[in-house]
């Protein structure tokens, strides 16, 4: 079981789900969550500058998001050493279909995995296997 | 001569007549002093000899003059001679027909030429002009005569005139027949001798060079000859333009002989299409391109030309041709085309853009819904009328979940022409697609008949190729006969780099004749059946057609139908 995890999503029945998903199959102890990529960057910011904070193990992204998309996150999230001094991996978690999004996400080499939306326990299973 | 004989004849006789007379006296006279006999005798003597020397002399005298005559006769003879045989080496070596009209008397006669150029044999020729004329061809004869006779009147000395001359072959030949008059002291026409050429090649050649020259004046393609190289740095200047040139640029014909090509272009005239020109006329090649020239009136007109160098006999370039055709009407359309195409391609992107969004707009909510349903499968419900609510939303829920992702799929296909094909066993491909569908096979047991034939692989995306059968197969279970056990046939045949399968059932079949066209189209439900969206032909003949198959269908009302599936083998 890991630790933190946080999952970014202006959907707040999506949230809620994802929560509920989460402590059903016992995927991690604590979820954070930012309901868009700008909020997420506020977040891990202040995660940064605080000392004790846990620092979330996996990040589970949406894509249409208003404000900051999850590209843009990831671009930036990416582009500073100092957001990403973990590594922290990503999963795309999104109801989008378009090949062009499967194909972009490939590009980016701490996105381990496109996932459909809803998610499901047997989706988190493969996930813990896979971790 | 005649005289001078009579003359001497008649002296002599005289002579002879008189000397007898006066020995006849003598001797009568003086008988008796002579002896009769020695004086006959003397007398005789002296009349032969007198007689013998006039004779000698006249005769020898005659002679003279006789050798003489002879030699003179003989030169004279000599000279008619080599003037006979010069006369026809000329008209041998001239191959020219001789003819002289006797005016008067209305009387021909010809040289050899008639039979070696003509082919007429001695007595084929007719004797006077009727038969000179008779054989000039129906249509030069009238104009030839008018001219000929013309001139006999005015009676200046020299005439000709060109016609066809009929062979004894009955072909025809083109001659040039020149004659001179000869006239009597009072001016009048006595006698025409005239000299006929046969220019049967040259006017043939005339008239193929005049038949070229027409591709020259009236091509719709404007043609121009370029002399062979210039002196400055410009394309060769003008010789010929062609008046399809002078229509096409709007310059007279004058305006255009001495100009360089260069004259025509300006500045919107592509700098590197007039380099490569250049370049092909430095290295001597032919060259192709497509350029805008400028007319008089300095309107822009687009070209497509050539220049192509021409070769004389000691293979040194002569000159260049160059074959230009006006464009300006197949630019425009393509450049309309260019620009309906660049707008097609950017409406067509932003509807699939519109169509993602749309699809991720109405998936989103429903794929919370989806998820939460999954939750209450982990809820024990007590109300039975809850029970059958909750029942009730999630079915319409995953149908609603399906015909969205149906459609995402018809958006995927028709947004990848290029798919990837792999070869495969296509016995493992089917046993792969009725295992997908073992529960509803197991619940309706249809009698299933497979014939491979001779086919054992099968190149074909694999994703696609089951997704068509899994959508055949499932349409013949859901629309199956309540009369009769389901019986399915499926025949595979490879012909002519084609595989081609027939899907066949005795289900309940489509009313084709009233659906014809709509069959295979989006959103077309033949049946009123639950669970029915009309996606899935559609989106068969979009799978099949994206891997360059086809399908056609046949049924019939309570029979069945019938699928014919075309692949390609390779």
């Amino acid at each position: 079981m890991l630790e933190l995890i946080m999952c970014v999503d202006d959907d707040p029945i999506s949230l809620m789900l994802f929560k509920k998903v989460v402590n059903k199959a016992l995927f991690a102890n604590e979820i954070i969550n930012a309901t868009n990529g700008e909020e997420a960057i506020i977040l891990f910011n202040t995660i940064n500058n605080t000392t004790n904070l846990k620092k979330p193990q996996l990040i589970f992204l949406d894509l249409n998001m208003p404000l900051m998309s999850g590209w843009e996150f990831l671009d930036l999230f990416n582009a500073s050493n100092f957001f990403n001094l973990n590594n922290t991996k990503v999963i795309i978690l999104t109801s989008t279909i378009d090949p062009e999004d499967i194909k972009k996400s490939k590009s980016y080499s701490n996105v381990i995995e496109f996932l459909s939306k809803p998610i499901t326990i047997e989706m988190l299973d493969y996930l813990k296997s896979k971790i | 001569m005649k005289n001078k004989a009579n003359q001497i004849t008649l002296i002599y006789t005289l002579f002879a007549l008189f000397l007898a007379i006066i020995s006849f006296k003598l001797a009568k006279q003086y008988s008796t002093y002579l002896d009769c006999y020695n004086f006959s005798f003397i007398k005789d003597i002296f009349f032969i000899t007198v007689t013998g020397i006039l004779f000698r002399y006249i005769l020898s005298k005659n002679d003279k003059r006789n050798t003489e005559i002879n030699k003179n006769l003989r030169q004279t003879n000599d000279k008619l001679k080599e003037s006979n045989e010069k006369y026809d080496i000329v008209a041998k070596a001239t191959s020219d027909t001789i003819w002289d009209w006797k005016i008067p008397e209305d009387h021909i006669t010809w040289n050899k030429g008639i039979k070696g150029i003509f082919g007429y044999s001695q007595d084929q020729v007719g004797k006077n002009s009727k038969w000179w004329f008779d054989n000039i061809h129906p249509e030069d004869s009238i104009k030839m005569s008018i001219k000929l006779y013309s001139f006999l009147e005015q009676k200046t000395e020299k005439w000709q005139d060109q016609y066809r001359f009929k062979c004894a072959d009955n072909s025809y030949k083109y001659v040039l027949d020149r004659g001179f008059i000869l006239k009597d002291e009072n001016g009048k026409a006595i006698r025409m001798i005239g000299a006929i050429q046969d220019i049967t090649k040259q006017k043939e050649e005339e008239n193929r060079l005049k038949l070229l020259e027409t591709v020259f004046t009236e091509a719709k393609d404007s043609i121009i000859i370029t002399q062979a190289v210039s002196s400055d740095n410009q394309i060769p200047t003008i010789v010929f333009a062609n008046p399809a040139f002078s229509k096409m640029s709007g310059y007279e014909h004058s305006e255009i002989i001495g100009k360089s090509p260069n004259f025509f272009m300006g500045e919107n005239s592509d700098l590197q299409e007039i380099e490569k020109l250049t370049d092909c006329i430095k290295n001597k090649k032919e060259c192709f391109l497509e350029i805008i020239l400028y007319k008089k009136d300095q309107s822009e007109y687009w070209v497509r030309l050539s220049f192509i160098p021409v070769y004389n006999l000691d293979q040194n370039i002569s000159h260049w041709i160059s074959i230009q055709r006006d464009i300006t009407e197949e630019k425009k359309l393509e450049k309309e085309k260019e620009i309906l195409i660049r707008e097609l391609t950017q409406n067509n992107k932003d509807l699939k853009q519109f169509s993602y969004i749309t699809s991720h707009n109405l998936r989103a909510p429903l794929s919370n819904l989806t998820g939460l349903l999954n939750l209450i499968d982990d809820f024990t419900i007590e109300d039975e009328e809850l029970k059958e609510i909750l029942t009730g939303f999630k079915l319409s829920t995953h149908l609603l979940n399906e015909t969205i992702n149906d459609l995402a799929r018809v958006i995927t296909i028709k947004d990848s022409p290029s798919i990837q094909n792999e070869e495969l066993q296509i016995q493992t491909i089917f046993k792969n697609i009725l295992n997908q569908l073992h529960i509803q096979l197991e619940k309706i047991k249809p009698k299933l008949n497979i014939d491979y034939g001779n086919v054992t692989k099968i190149n074909t995306n694999k994703a696609y190729f089951e997704s068509i059968f899994i959508n055949l197969l499932n349409n013949s279970l859901k629309y199956r006969s309540k009369n009769r056990d389901l019986t399915i046939d499926i025949t595979i045949l490879e012909k002519n780099n084609t595989i081609t399968i027939h899907f066949k059932d005795n289900g309940i079949g489509i009313a084709l004749e009233r659906h014809n066209n709509k069959v295979f189209g989006l959103y077309q439900r033949f049946h009123n059946y639950p669970n029915s969206k009309g996606l899935g032909l559609f989106l068969v003949k979009s799978q099949i057609e994206t891997m360059g198959g086809t399908i056609s269908i046949q049924s019939e009302v309570e029979k069945g139908t019938e699928f014919t599936l075309t692949f390609k083998s390779h």
